[in-house]
C-alpha cells in the first residue's frame, strides 16, 4: 500500500516543481553549509592532533628545575639536574614504561663548504624516533641502537635546516661539521605538522647519538629524560612514579612542581581534544542554522501546499483516508524535497571538501593552511548529519501535516 | 439500514447559532433508491453530510447497518466511509494528477488491499462503467460523463453497501446526465441502496421515492 501512495505521491510531487525549486535549493544549501562547517571542523581538530604527535606520541617530558620549598632539612632554591643514569633507574623501578630516552641539548656551530650556521644539537637516543615521531625521509634513517652503542659520529637534520643549507641537493652520506667535529648525515626529517615545542622547532635542528654527544660536550647532566608509557591512561601514575623516585633520589618534595618539570602531551591532548570538540560541535550548529533557516521554509511551503490542496484532502477523508494517511503525505513531501536538496548539497560538499585537500600545504607551524586545509568526513559527521536532517524533517512536515490531518471534511470539501 | 431518530444539528457562529436540522426521522431500507429534494437552505447538504459520516449531528441518533456511528473517532469514522459509503459527487472530484486507475484504486489503499486483488477489482469496476480502455488517462482527458462513471466505479471499490450521489448530473449535459442515471438504476437493481441529492424532478423521477426538506425538517 505504500509504495502505491508513493507513486500517488510523485504525480502530487512532479506537478509543483517550479514552486519546490528555490526551496530545494535553500535545503541544498543548508545541506552543503552543514556538511562543509562538521568537515572543516573535523579537519581542524584532526590536525591539531597530528600536530600534537609531531612534538611526541603518547609522551612525557622531564626537565630538571630549581626545588621552591625547603625539604629534609635542605633550602629551598636548589638547582635539581638530572643524569644519564637516571634514564636507566627510572626504566628498572617504573615497569608502566615502554620506553624513555635521555636528551641533551647544545649550541652548535655547524658548517659545510663554506656556509656556516648556528643550530641547536639534540644528544638523543633510538627510541627518541617513536617517542618525537621523528621519522626519516625516504633514502635515510633516524639513529638506531648501535649509533648509540658506538658512538657514530652520524647525525639526522630538520627537513628545514636540509632545505636551507643543501637546497636540492640530497645530502645523505654528506659530511657535515659540527663545532668542528666531522658527522656524517644519515637522514632527514620526514615533514610533520608540530604545535608545541621545547627549544625550537624539530624541522630547525639537528640531532646525534646521546653517546656520542657526551663524548664531544663538556656537559655531563642532561636537559630531558622523555618517557612513552605502556597506556596512555597511565600518564599520570607514571608521572607520580618518576616524582618520587627522583624526589628521593635528589631530595625535593616530589610534590614541588618547580623542582622537577613535567609536561604530560597525554593530558595536555585530551586537553585539547575537548577544546577542538567544542569547535566542532560551535561549528556544526552554525551549519545546522543555515538549514534551520531553509526549513522554515519548507514549512511555509508545506502550509501553502496543504491550503493549495484542501479540497483534495476533504475528498481523501471522504474516500476512507485516516489522520495518518493524511500525515503521512505530507510528511512524505516534506522528505522528499529535503532529500532532492540534501543529494546536491551532499554532492557539492564532497567535491569542496575534496578539492581543498588538493591545496597543498606547508608544515611550518606560521601557516594555517597545515590546519584549515584538511576537512574531513568521518561516519561520526555522517550519522550526526543524518540525525540533524531527520530532525529537521520531521519538525518542518509535522505542523502543516497535522494541520491538512484535522481539517474538517465537509469544510475541505466544500473549500475552492 | 439507515435508522436516524431525531437529528438536530446546529451551526454556532459566534453568538449566533442556526439550526440547519430541526429533528429529522428518516428510514431507510436496504435496497431502497430514494431522492432528497428541496430547496437551497433546507439542510439537505448537511443531512447528506450526516449520513456520510462526514459529518456528526448534534442531537439524535444515527444508526447505520446497526452500528451507531454518534461517538465514533475520526479514524473511526474514516473506515466506515471506506467501507460502507461510497460517495459520488456533483464536480466529480477526481485526483486531477492520478490515472483514471489510480482514481479507481484509491479507496482500496486506505484499508491495505493487495496490489493484486486492487488490480482486479479497478479492472472488473472499469469494464463495468466501460472505461476499461481509459484506464491510463488522466481526468482532463475525459469528458464529464466519464469522469462522472470513473467517480462511480471509484465509489464502489470498496463495495460499499450504500451510495450518496450528491448532485450527480448537475455539471453533466442531458446525455451524459442521462447515461449516468441508467447506471445508477442498474447498480440499484443489483441490490445497492441509493441516496441522491437533486432539485431536478426529472432525475427524482429515476429513484422510487423521494424526501422533501423544508427549512430542517422533512415534509410529509
Amino acid at each position: 500500500m505504500k509504495l502505491q501512495l508513493l507513486r500517488l505521491f510523485r504525480h502530487e510531487y512532479k506537478k509543483r516543481k517550479k514552486k519546490t525549486a528555490l526551496i530545494t535549493f535553500a535545503i541544498g544549501w543548508g545541506a552543503l553549509s552543514l556538511l562543509i562547517m562538521m568537515a572543516f571542523g573535523q579537519g581542524l581538530s584532526n590536525q591539531f592532533r597530528v600536530g600534537f604527535e609531531g612534538l611526541g606520541v603518547d609522551l612525557i617530558m622531564f626537565s630538571g628545575g630549581r626545588s621552591s620549598q625547603a625539604y629534609q632539612g635542605l633550602p629551598k632554591g636548589r638547582v635539581i639536574r638530572l643524569y644519564a643514569q637516571d634514564v636507566d633507574m627510572l626504566r628498572q623501578y617504573i615497569p608502566e614504561i615502554k620506553q624513555i630516552g635521555p636528551e641533551s641539548i647544545v649550541g652548535g656551530e655547524i658548517t659545510y663548504k663554506d656556509k656556516e650556521t648556528n643550530r641547536t644539537i639534540h644528544g638523543v637516543s633510538a627510541s627518541f624516533q617513536y617517542m618525537r615521531s621523528m621519522y626519516a625521509q625516504v633514502g635515510g634513517r633516524f639513529i638506531n641502537p648501535d649509533d648509540e652503542k658506538y658512538s657514530r659520529r652520524v647525525v639526522f637534520i630538520g627537513w628545514k635546516m636540509a632545505e636551507q643549507f643543501f637546497g636540492k641537493e640530497n645530502p645523505i652520506g654528506t659530511r657535515i661539521d659540527i663545532n668542528r667535529q666531522p658527522f656524517t648525515i644519515i637522514g632527514i626529517m620526514k615533514k610533520k605538522l608540530q604545535t608545541g615545542n621545547y627549544s625550537g622547532f624539530d624541522y630547525d635542528d639537528v640531532y646525534v647519538p646521546f653517546s656520542t654527544l657526551s663524548q664531544v660536550n663538556s656537559q655531563k647532566y642532561i636537559d630531558m629524560i622523555h618517557i612513552q608509557p605502556i597506556k596512555r591512561d597511565l600518564s599520570k601514575m607514571v608521572t607520580q612514579k618518576v616524582k618520587e623516585i627522583l624526589g628521593k633520589k635528589y631530595r625535593f618534595d616530589p610534590k614541588d612542581e618547580y623542582a622537577l618539570f613535567s609536561l604530560d602531551t597525554i593530558d595536555a591532548s585530551q586537553q585539547a581534544n575537548k577544546v577542538f570538540f567544542g569547535i566542532e560541535i560551535f561549528l556544526a550548529a552554525m551549519g545546522a542554522l543555515t538549514l534551520f533557516i531553509a526549513a522554515v521554509g519548507v514549512t511555509n511551503l508545506m502550509y501553502a501546499v496543504v491550503k493549495e490542496r484542501t479540497r483534495e484532502i476533504g475528498v481523501k477523508m471522504a474516500l476512507g483516508a485516516k489522520r495518518r494517511h493524511v500525515v503521512f503525505q505530507f510528511l512524505l513531501e516534506a522528505l522528499f524535497i529535503f532529500l532532492k536538496g540534501t543529494f546536491w548539497g551532499t554532492l557539492v560538499a564532497f567535491d569542496i571538501v575534496s578539492l581543498v585537500r588538493e591545496i597543498p600545504y606547508n608544515y611550518e607551524i606560521t601557516n594555517v593552511g597545515g590546519y584549515l586545509l584538511r576537512p574531513v568526513f568521518s561516519v561520526d559527521i555522517l550519522i550526526t548529519f543524518i540525525i540533524i536532517m531527520s530532525i529537521m524533517v520531521f519538525f518542518s512536515g509535522i505542523f502543516p501535516a497535522l494541520r491538512a490531518s484535522r481539517l474538517n471534511p465537509v469544510d475541505a470539501l466544500r473549500y475552492e | 439500514m439507515i435508522d436516524m431518530r431525531n437529528i438536530k444539528k446546529t451551526y454556532q457562529t459566534g453568538s449566533i447559532s442556526f439550526e440547519a436540522l430541526k429533528g429529522i426521522f428518516v428510514k431507510i431500507e436496504k435496497g431502497e433508491f430514494i431522492s432528497i429534494m428541496g430547496p437551497s437552505g433546507s439542510g439537505k447538504s448537511t443531512l447528506m453530510n450526516i449520513i456520510g459520516c462526514l459529518d456528526t449531528s448534534t442531537e439524535g441518533s444515527y444508526y447505520l447497518e446497526g452500528q451507531n456511528v454518534a461517538g465514533l473517532t475520526f479514524d473511526q469514522l474514516s473506515t466506515v466511509r471506506n467501507r460502507k459509503i461510497g460517495f459520488v459527487f456533483q464536480n466529480f472530484n477526481l485526483l486531477p494528477y492520478a490515472t483514471t486507475f489510480e482514481n479507481v484504486e484509491l479507496p482500496m489503499l486506505y484499508d491495505g488491499i493487495k496490489a493484486s486483488a486492487r488490480k482486479e477489482r479497478v479492472a472488473e469496476l472499469l469494464n463495468m462503467v466501460g472505461l476499461y480502455e481509459w484506464r491510463k488517462h488522466r481526468p482532463t482527458e475525459l469528458s464529464g460523463g466519464q469522469q462522472q462513471r470513473v467517480a462511480i466505479a471509484r465509489s464502489l471499490a470498496m463495495d460499499p453497501p450504500i451510495l450518496l450521489a450528491d448532485e450527480p448530473t448537475g455539471n453533466l449535459d442531458s446525455k451524459s446526465g442521462e447515461d449516468i442515471m441508467k447506471l445508477f438504476t442498474r447498480l440499484w437493481q443489483d441490490g445497492r441502496t441509493i441516496l441522491m441529492v437533486t432539485h431536478d424532478n426529472r432525475i427524482a423521477s429515476y429513484s422510487q421515492r423521494t424526501v422533501h426538506l423544508l427549512d430542517g425538517v422533512v415534509e410529509n
